[in-house]
């Protein structure tokens, strides 16, 4: 396992003593959803990343890769579910070229629980895992301190409760693909717009076996905003300025110098080094 | 200074890194001379080891690093520093702030502790790119006498050394001039 | 992005906690005194400063202002955030004086390291990964910067930029990307006057005008800034007249 490095550790704690807060990551106060269909899964989430009340990103993603029909959405501590899935990715892959088969959700599940549980709770990582392998559909959902959920339908995320009411009206055991996308997508919506944690628009990966996967990207945008009718745009020269230098290409190449040693010429033996033109 | 009272009126807090380089230094007591001592036992060393001197810049940013280093440890020094030097090739003057995080920042003029908010202003309005020695010393004066004015401690005067492409050299200053308050 | 945790102004009041109403104050002296020991203040704010890219069209823009600060004493004028790493890639870091030294420091030597093993530039979006998984590498005990990300991919010729918390996760945007202790501010002005496909010199208004405004509603940031047009084969780099309150 890759380690973490605390060499600062002491140093904030130290911090921390004398009543310095600790520093608050860009957090995806989030909705994400998954959904089981007859011949498959749908995981959705919104696009809203957020660092305390300011909106940080607003297109950004929350579908992660994980093998190509494994995929993972991530709420909470925005970095921690990026690394996590990018860890337990590379792990996966390993892990299936060694034993030779395609990999299994439930694997890739274990994997993040057991690095989440080892960690207990300090990887904000909040995530829904979904995917097909040779034994069926998997739709999993896996907390921070290490807890799994196996169940047909899932929320997570700050927008989960939102979310949760859609599932709870209208969803039918015997759904197919259109109809589990929709729910999905519905879901994140009212994730979207009654949750002010959620926003933006709707990221779809629809998981089918014998099909390649589809990541939906920005399948739905119900929140564009349109064409301003003017521009605040400057007359050049408005800004006055004291001093300016001008960095050509010419001079750009001499950010590697070469410089020929004076004097013995014996000093300079290896041959000239090749530079990038 | 120990709790209220005056250990000694007259202590270097100063140090020489090499010939065209020295370092003054404030904050927690022992950690002061304790981390300036270290910085001067490497920087002659490198000097010997080298037979040359690291310019002022090099210095200052071997100084940061060690401060840096030592901020991630169990038990940090409380240091501030100000660094002068003259780059032996260019014969220019550098002058280095570097504070107790290990903030470093190149300045025409700087001062660390309360001192700041009576000196900055003084040298912001007169310090200009070309000032002579004589018009430094002066400036020096403005800020100490100052000092004494606005300080509500018995101010022992200050130690005043010079950094020139010769090396470094003390100052004598009338520490006994009485500074009447406005 | 770090979160701005409000800063209690009572004398003597608990330590960072986040204050339900913050009063409008004219500075006294005796509240500037309270703050001469950076305790009980968010490591992000203690130095203050600002920085923010922009894209435009085949180019793109970086900016900083210029104060180092220890919490209202402004120590240097002249303490620009942006460094370079490539012929047409910058990094801006706000945040904590000593670790803005220390990670620029810190990426000067793995970008050379990069370019010795390479025997290449280092592309922006290397370097984006580099400062994100060296961030994270830290998360248990961060540098307490928020760094942005501006250059032009020497193969591609496209312009990138992006941003990151200070444990590394990434923000890549389209338009463009703030951080420091304006960063509020500078989401307004930039919301407000970017749109696409600025050309160089539009560009640069546009970013000025944006940081200029927006540092001028900042007490820690300001004090002259410095902007960077990156095109694909030149770089103009010019020193802003600003206000020096």
């Amino acid at each position: 396992m890759p380690g973490f490095d605390f060499t600062n550790y002491n140093r904030n704690a130290a911090l921390h003593a004398r009543g310095v807060p600790l520093p608050k990551a860009t957090s995806t106060g989030t909705t994400i959803v998954g959904c089981v269909y007859d011949k498959g899964v749908v995981i959705a989430a919104d696009t809203r990343a957020t660092s305390g009340p300011i909106v940080a990103d607003k297109n950004c993603e929350k579908l992660h890769y994980i093998a190509p029909k494994i995929w993972c959405a991530g709420a909470g501590t925005a970095a921690d579910t990026e690394f996590t899935t990018a860890l337990i990715s590379s792990n996966v892959e390993l892990h299936s070229l060694s034993t030779g088969r395609d990999p299994r959700v439930i694997t890739c599940m274990t994997m993040l629980k057991q690095h989440l549980f080892r960690y207990q709770g300090h990887i904000g990582a909040y995530l829904v895992v979904a995917g097909v392998d040779p034994t069926g559909t998997g739709l999993y959902t896996v907390h921070a301190h290490g807890s799994t959920d196996k169940l047909p339908y899932v929320t997570m995320g700050s927008g989960s409760l939102a979310a949760m009411s859609v599932f709870e009206s209208t969803w039918r055991p015997d759904l197919d693909r259109q109809g589990a996308i929709d729910i999905c997508a519905e879901a994140i919506k009212a994730g979207i717009f009654n949750d002010l944690g959620s926003g933006s628009n709707v990221d779809v990966c629809v998981i089918e076996k014998d099909q390649p996967t589809q990541l939906l990207r920005n399948y739905m945008k119900p929140n564009e905003r349109p064409q301003k009718e003017r521009n605040y745009r400057f007359p050049r020269g408005t800004t006055a300025y004291l001093d300016q230098r001008v960095i050509s290409k010419e001079d750009m190449k001499k950010y590697v110098t070469i410089e020929t040693l004076s004097g013995d010429d014996n000093l300079a033996t290896g041959d000239s080094m090749e530079v990038d033109t | 200074m120990r709790g209220p009272t005056v250990l000694k009126a007259e202590d270097d807090k100063t140090r020489q890194l090499n010939k065209h380089t020295l370092m003054a230094f404030s904050g927690e007591s022992g950690d002061t001379v304790q981390f300036a001592e270290y910085i001067q036992a490497n920087a002659a060393l490198y000097s010997m080891r080298n037979d040359t001197e690291l310019s002022p810049s090099a210095v200052a940013n071997f100084v940061r690093g060690e401060l840096a280093r030592s901020l991630r440890s169990r038990s940090p020094y409380t240091v501030n520093l100000l660094l002068g030097g003259i780059d032996p090739v260019t014969e220019k003057p550098h002058l280095y702030w570097v504070d107790y995080l290990a903030s470093l920042a190149p300045l025409p003029y700087a001062a660390h502790g309360y001192a700041q908010y009576y000196c900055l202003s003084i040298l912001d309005k007169h310090h200009h790119p070309d000032c002579s020695l004589e018009e430094g010393l002066a400036l020096l004066t403005l800020c100490t006498d100052e000092l004494k004015r606005r300080l509500p401690i018995d101010y022992k005067g200050m130690l005043v050394k010079v950094v020139t492409k010769d090396g470094v050299q003390e100052i004598a200053v009338d520490n006994d001039k009485v500074v009447r308050s406005a | 992005m770090a979160q701005k945790v409000v800063e209690a102004y009572e004398t003597g009041s608990g330590a960072g906690k986040n204050a339900p109403f913050v009063p409008i104050v004219h500075e006294s002296l005796d509240l500037q005194a309270d703050r001469l020991l950076p305790s009980q203040s968010n490591p992000f704010d203690i130095n203050g400063g600002a920085c923010v890219a922009m894209v435009g069209k085949d180019c793109v823009a970086i900016a900083c202002d210029l104060r180092l600060g220890m919490q209202s004493l402004t120590i240097s004028n002249n303490f620009p955030k942006i460094f370079n790493y490539a012929p047409s890639t910058y990094l801006g870091l706000t945040g904590l004086a000593t670790d803005v030294n220390t990670v620029s420091d810190l990426f000067r030597y793995k970008v050379n390291m990069y370019r010795l093993r390479e025997e290449r530039d280092i592309a922006p979006q290397t370097l984006a990964n580099l400062v994100s998984s060296s961030l994270y590498e830290k998360r248990f005990g961060p540098y307490f910067v928020s760094p942005v990300l501006a250059g032009i991919n020497p193969t591609t010729g496209k312009p990138f930029i992006c941003g990151f918390d200070s444990i590394g996760c990434i923000d890549f945007a389209k338009d463009f990307i703030v951080s420091g202790t304006a960063s509020d501010q500078l989401f307004g002005t930039c919301e407000g006057l970017w749109e696409p496909d600025l050309a160089p010199e539009d560009l640069f208004e546009t970013i000025s005008q944006a940081l200029l405004s927006a540092v001028d509603r900042d007490a820690l940031s300001g004090w002259g800034a410095q902007v960077y047009i990156i095109e694909k084969d030149k770089v103009t780099q010019r020193l802003l007249k600003g206000r020096q309150d």
